[in-house]
């Protein structure tokens, strides 16, 4: 049987089938475990408020388990139809961002409110108690 | 029904409207604030005067002050919208009874306060917008400006709204109206049918009389900064937003 030129199923089997690199290997693990480890000081210091706390801590984590457990980041790669898993970290990376994003965007908005309505107290109250620069009486 | 019969602050007692106070909105309009307000004197309204300056840095506020208005002063710059909303909830707090809003810098005639006043005093609307159906010179809209305009005048026609102007600076306001205009929902920038609209939901009596403006000295409106495009987007998210509102109030109604 004569194989197509360009097989494409069967490269996208032996790109998901390449072994992953050791130096990649421990740079992911180093470097999520380092960002966990980021993340919990800065909760524990509380630079970080609780609210923020959830979508960190659910990222960081994964992180680990992914660059721990190389076989779950194979499986949702052909689950979700990708070639390579690097392409299901750059997705699942900018999924994050996006929500983060989001996420600010809506606080964002809250805070301008909150911001417009204490300047306004704040101008009230400074003409209601008369240290508005020569506000006649 | 327009005879003589005073109608203003002069008679005390049973008068339902008898305290008024004139809102002015201003930022960076030290020359022209100072004849604005003494035009407004000279007019012999009754109401008070309330500057609000907008985080101005040409003493505005000063110049204001020394006219004889109130001032408030925004720390900041926070928008057109904003210091109007200040106005609203100064007006709200001090027990003010009816608000008349006009811009600072004197396209507004202060002679034809009594245009908008006389509708609310008379029980007849809870919102009369001064429109300047007659241009003393000449106003401008741009082409795509223009055609927003134009859309939502017609979207505002649907809705049961009969305002051909409704970007005017130049309104009166009854309690009723400036109160719900306190809320959240009041955008910062400028104020537009969206705001009329949700007047009109919440069952406010729209008015339009017409007035004449006289083209700003600084030769364009407050609102030629929007961006066409922007413009018509921003009217379209807020009428989908309102109608959506309104959506909910409705389906909550019944349940209660």
């Amino acid at each position: 049987m004569q194989a197509p030129i360009y097989d494409l199923e069967r490269l996208r089997e032996v790109l998901l089938a390449a072994p992953e690199a050791a130096s990649t290997r421990a740079m992911a693990i180093v470097g999520s475990v380092a960002i966990f480890l980021v993340i919990l000081v800065l909760v524990r210091h509380r630079k970080l408020r609780e609210e923020y706390t959830p979508i960190w801590l659910v990222m960081a984590v994964g992180t680990v388990v992914i660059s721990v457990w190389n076989d779950l980041l194979r499986a949702i790669t052909r689950a979700i139809g990708a070639w390579t898993p690097s392409s299901t970290i750059f997705f699942m990376g900018e999924l994050f961002l996006m929500t983060i994003c989001l996420h600010y965007a809506v606080r964002l908005s809250s805070l301008g409110r909150q911001v417009k309505n204490l300047a306004q107290e704040v101008a009230m109250l400074r003409e209601e108690s008369g240290r508005h620069p020569r506000t006649p009486d | 029904m327009g005879e003589q019969r005073p109608l203003i602050a002069g008679q005390e007692g049973n008068s339902p409207l008898s305290r008024g106070i004139i809102v002015i909105p201003a930022f960076e309009e030290a020359p022209r604030i100072g004849g604005v307000l003494r035009s407004i004197r000279a007019s012999g309204q009754p109401e008070e005067i309330l500057v609000i300056d907008d985080g101005s840095g040409d003493g505005t506020a000063l110049v204001a002050g020394d006219a004889g208005a109130r001032v408030i002063s925004h720390p900041f710059n926070l928008g057109y919208g904003a210091a109007l909303q200040t106005g609203y909830k100064y007006a709200l707090r001090h027990g003010f009874e009816y608000v008349v809003q006009m811009d600072a810098d004197g396209q507004h005639l202060a002679g034809e306060i009594p245009l908008l006043r006389e509708p609310l005093l008379l029980g007849q609307a809870d919102i009369v917008v001064g429109s300047r159906f007659i241009m003393v010179s000449g106003y401008e809209p741009g082409f795509a400006r223009g055609l927003g305009r134009l859309l939502f005048h017609w979207l505002g026609r649907l809705a049961g709204i009969h305002i051909t102007d409704p970007t005017s600076g130049f309104q009166a306001l009854h309690r009723r109206a400036f109160e719900l205009f306190c809320g959240d929902a009041f955008p910062v920038d400028f104020p537009d049918i969206d705001v009329l609209l949700l007047a009109h939901r919440r069952g406010l009596r729209l008015r339009e009389v017409e007035v004449n403006m006289a083209s700003s000295p600084r030769g364009s409106s407050l609102h030629s900064g929007i961006m066409p495009i922007y413009y018509v987007y921003k009217m379209m998210l807020s009428l989908w937003v309102s109608s959506i509102e309104e959506r909910r109030a409705k389906d909550a109604g019944p349940d209660l």
